[in-house]
């Protein structure tokens, strides 16, 4: 039984995969106006709150804000320029996120740097490694063994 | 009188704890018993005489005695005594004074335990305790005294802060985190212990994975409490904004997780014992690190106590205790090295690996994208946030690698096996990830996210579930034993590995708690006169009325509430309300939530108008809510699981030493 | 035992440059926010005072101004910089004009406030739809712009304004009360 299990589930994880490349890869339609401006809203600062975006928050700035950037978005700016267009007035803290690329690289590069690191102290430890142990024995026999063995807990 | 006996307490309880390091270190150079016995009753002294002083403070805040100026600042006159309590840790002074009294009841706890046993460490372990908490009566006695006095004597107070008084959970949440965070100073100081001694080998290891595991049960705990709080009180319907100080409390549990894990390679291989001994004084380091980030004002929180000189204090303390402790490791690194080589590539060894480095990068990550806007400032000059847009963005890929290990990691046996045998035991779980996301799919989950997640957590469980069945099913057939009590049997001999699978199953809970309320969540905002009615999801708000009055509890605290009807799955009056406290200047929402099983109702009042008679509302659907605090429980109770004493491993340990 | 002095040099490598880190840190104020204003042409706003009047910014030209921002609600710091406006107005005179603008709040409120308060001189714009505040990046009131003769925003305040700040604003400005 268990032995197609295997071609199976790769089979099955497999097709899953296409149907989400095929998924992805359609052109996906254009946010509506409302979905552009939570989009907008969610990357901009409240101004006077702790930390949320003016799409979380309750504050009167923030809904004037958050109508300001409606009628902007309307009127046929870009979401680029909307942002611009505050950061123009409250300065780049308004943004939720840097736009410096070394908010984005160094946190890719300290974990690529772990990885890296992990390799090389496994490569550097290989040497002394003894050959990993091919199974000599069928399913039959391994489960035999653990049977033996619980009983060995006594 | 009681705040002078306070003060004094505390005063005294500093020469308890300086005489204490002293006695540690001349007893652990002479191994002279006496001196030592007199260094611990110094540490146990101390652990009374700070809880002397919150009584005191108690004492104070319960007969609102506001000639203590933290009792005018934070207690009234109509505080009911349950907040007057608990306002002991609402505000920097009285949440140090908290900190000393948890940091000495551990201390106490384990140089009792261990008072004769272990007695080339615990003179260490005590000499660093006392200097910790040395450390901490010194802020209290200096720049953080609980006790000042304030004259003239007002003849009533500010009050608690607003948030801070209303919901109970300001009584659970600090607790249990303060127990967490100070709890860490235990294996640290085992720690240091091991590294001064030389005695780096596997015994300081089995006592610390305990002695780590209980503060992180208890920081777990905590952690899930706050979001869980901030969910019922803050309104705008989220339970974690990446906010700095939550990240401080997540940083010491993210590398304590890291740290649990591998130790058990540690114990297990001998290998990677310098890295094991590295996080064990980060996790350290970071407890220290979120105090600093709390109180010293650095960052702006919705936690920041009030900007002091305190904050000076632990930034020293910070790189004192990072510079002591980097050199003791660096000092003692031929001690540390490995004596066993790793395993081979497909290994739990290499699971566990390459897990601390998932979490150490999401250590990373937090630590940088909180301390980002200082480091921008103090180059450039400029302000910059980061916010939970970026947190997220950056974090939830490693997130979800680590999902994917926690189900990789119990297939692999120690050692090495065969990429053969690993790949076969992949194959259910794989084959149920996929059914699960295509039945997901087909019942109307469209996202991504929440079909991933969903996925990768069937994969985790079936995995886990397949260890399990296999276990009990040669128990079965090799005793004849019934299918539930194998499986009983089989934990309770495999705690630890039992209770980790429990604490996992938790997590996979958890996480896709998480990924469907962040996604699959609704929420409308109208503003509604009386009679009007909002739909949303399954259910109908209808708005009666506006009711102004007092509060029972509080008549200080003016509450308009809305009135509503609902109507849907769970029907009947509902009220959610804005409150008016007399020391803040903006009214405080009181959100109301319902919850069920399936999704939680969510209901806060934005505004109103009594002239109009309107009210603004925003009603959420949150999705499967409280899973995360039931998955956040799980986790706790695995926890509990994997350290619950087994009582037929001591006889073995016990009949084995007598022999010996 | 060898100390290994070399490989120690690692701990001043990690510890300095986290004591930079945190002592910057600690002395600065997170609040503290800098404008991007500062230095350029004051934004241009109209609107209808409580009076019932209209005003434009551009009425402002050829003299210092002085835009305060502030609310009814905003207790006790607009309630303590109150006092140091109506002093400024009275010893500067016509050297300076002040403007004052509501941020989120109804004539009603802001009536009873100068009704308590003391009643001001100088006009006090409505800002019903937030448009005001945001042109001028006002993180919550009392907010004070100090804009010289040419019209160009040489500081911002954040937070109650006090005497000796409005005497060092004011003389950077070149006047004198």
């Amino acid at each position: 039984m268990r032995r197609w299990a295997l071609p199976i589930a790769v089979a099955a994880l497999l097709a899953l995969a296409a149907l989400v490349l095929v998924e992805l890869l359609r052109p996906a339609a254009a946010p509506t106006p409302a979905e552009q401006a939570q989009q907008v809203a969610g990357d901009l600062r409240c101004p006077d709150c702790q930390a949320l975006s003016v799409a979380e928050s309750q504050t009167a700035a923030a809904a004037a804000i958050r109508r300001q950037i409606v009628e902007q978005l309307a009127a046929g700016s870009t979401p680029e320029q909307v942002r611009a267009y505050f950061v123009a007035r409250y300065g780049e803290w308004i943004l939720l996120v840097p736009t410096s690329p070394f908010a984005w690289w160094i946190p890719a590069a300290a974990v690529l740097l772990g990885i890296g690191g992990l390799a090389w102290w496994w490569r550097r430890g290989r040497a002394t490694v003894a050959p990993v142990m091919q199974p000599v024995a069928g399913r039959a026999v391994r489960e035999q063994i653990r049977d033996e063995v619980e009983q060995l807990d006594a | 009188m009681i705040p002078t006996l306070g003060h004094l307490a505390v005063v005294i309880g500093l020469a308890a704890t300086v005489y204490a390091a002293g006695a540690f270190l001349l007893g652990g150079r002479s191994g002279d018993a006496l001196v030592l016995t007199s260094a611990r009753r110094a540490m146990y002294a101390a652990f009374g005489l700070v809880a002397l002083a919150c009584l005191a403070m108690v004492v104070s805040l319960l007969t609102h005695d506001f000639s203590v100026l933290y009792v005018a600042r934070n207690n009234a006159t109509t505080t009911p005594p349950f907040y007057s309590v608990i306002s002991l840790w609402a505000a920097l002074e009285g949440s140090i004074l908290f900190w000393t009294l948890l940091a000495t009841g551990w201390a106490s706890l384990v140089l009792y335990r261990y008072r004769a046993r272990l007695p080339a460490l615990m003179p260490w372990v005590g000499a660093t305790l006392a200097l910790g908490t040395a450390f901490f009566f010194a802020v209290m006695a200096w720049p953080g005294d609980p006790f000042v006095r304030v004259t003239p004597i007002g003849l009533e107070g500010n009050g608690p802060n607003a948030l801070l008084q209303n919901h109970p959970f300001m009584g659970l949440h600090p607790p249990l985190l303060y127990l967490g965070y100070t709890g860490m100073a235990i294996p640290f100081a085992f720690g240091m212990a091991a590294l001064i001694t030389r005695r780096t080998d596997e015994e300081w290891l089995a006592v610390v994975r305990r002695w780590t595991l209980v503060p992180w049960i208890f920081l777990t705990a905590g952690i899930v409490a706050g979001a869980w709080w901030s969910y019922a009180v803050l309104g705008w319907g989220g339970y974690w904004a990446w906010d700095p100080v939550e990240n401080a409390a997540l940083l010491p549990w993210l590398t304590a997780t890291a740290f649990i894990h591998s130790s058990m390679v540690a114990e297990r291989r001998g290998t990677l014992r310098t890295w094991t001994h590295a996080l064990v004084i980060a996790t350290f380091v970071l407890t220290l690190v979120g105090t600093f980030l709390t109180r010293s004002g650095v960052v702006n929180s919705v936690h920041s106590f009030t900007t002091s000189g305190i904050g000076a204090w632990f930034a020293f303390a910070i790189l004192v205790t990072l510079g002591v402790a980097l050199g003791l490791l660096i000092w003692r690194l031929p001690d540390l090295g490995d004596r066993r080589p790793p395993g081979a590539v497909v290994s739990r060894e290499s699971a566990f690996l390459f897990n601390n480095v998932l979490f150490l990068g999401v250590t990373f990550a937090v630590l940088f994208g909180t301390l980002y806007p200082v480091l921008v400032e103090a180059t450039t000059g400029a302000k910059a946030s980061v916010g939970a847009p970026w947190f997220n963005r950056v974090n939830a890929p490693i997130f979800v690698a680590l999902l994917f290990l926690t189900g990789v990691g119990p297939a692999l046996p120690w050692g090495g096996a065969s990429w053969a045998t690993v790949l076969e035991r992949f194959a259910v779980p794989i084959l149920a990830g996929v059914g699960v996301v295509v039945a997901a799919w087909a019942l109307g989950v469209q996202d991504a996210a929440p079909l991933g997640i969903l996925g990768l957590a069937t994969f985790v469980l079936v995995v886990m579930g397949d260890e399990v069945v296999r276990g009990a099913r040669s128990r079965a057939r090799s005793r004849g034993e019934a299918a539930p009590i194998a499986v009983l049997r089989l934990a309770t001999r495999n705690r630890r590995r039992y209770g980790g699978y429990l604490a996992h199953v938790g997590i996979c809970v958890m996480a896709v708690a998480i990924a469907v309320s962040a996604t699959l969540g609704i929420d409308r905002t109208a503003t509604l006169r009386q009679g009007e009615s909002l739909a949303i999801g399954s259910y109908t708000l209808t708005y009666d009325q506006l009711v102004t009055e007092p509060l029972a509890s509080d008549p200080r605290v003016i509450e308009t509430r809305a009135e509503l009807s609902l109507a849907g799955p769970q029907s009947g009056p509902i009220a959610t309300a804005l409150r008016d406290y007399p020391n803040s200047s903006t009214a405080i929402a009181t959100p109301v939530v319902r919850t069920a099983l399936g999704e939680d109702l969510y209901v806060t009042l934005l505004g109103y108008n009594s002239t109009a008679g309107t009210a603004t509302i925003r009603v959420f659907i949150n999705p499967l809510v409280m899973w995360i605090w039931a998955g956040g429980a799980i986790v706790a109770l695995g926890a509990l699981f994997a350290i619950w004493p087994d009582r037929r491993r001591a006889a073995v340990s016990a009949a084995v030493a007598a022999r010996a | 035992m060898r100390v290994p002095w070399l490989r120690l040099l690692i701990v001043p490598l990690v510890v300095l440059p986290l004591a930079w880190l945190l002592f910057t840190g600690l002395g600065r104020d997170p609040r503290l926010i800098p404008s991007p204003l500062i230095g350029k042409p004051m934004p241009a706003f109209v609107g209808t005072t409580l009076e019932g009047d209209r005003f434009s910014s551009a009425d402002l030209a050829g003299k210092p101004a002085i835009v305060n921002f502030w609310a009814s609600y905003c207790i006790p710091s607009c309630v303590d910089e109150h006092p140091v406006l109506l002093d400024l107005a009275e010893r500067y005179g016509e050297g300076v004009q002040l403007v004052g603008v509501l941020v989120n709040d109804t004539p009603d409120g802001a009536r009873g406030f100068l009704a308590r308060y003391g009643q001001v001189s100088w006009p006090t714009v409505l800002n019903t739809d937030g448009g005001i505040s945001i042109d001028y990046g006002v993180t919550g009131p009392p907010e004070t712009f100090f804009v010289d003769a040419r019209g160009v925003v040489v500081a911002r305040h954040v937070g109650p304004l006090t005497a000796a700040v409005v005497a060092r604003e004011l003389a950077a400005l070149g006047l004198t009360p």
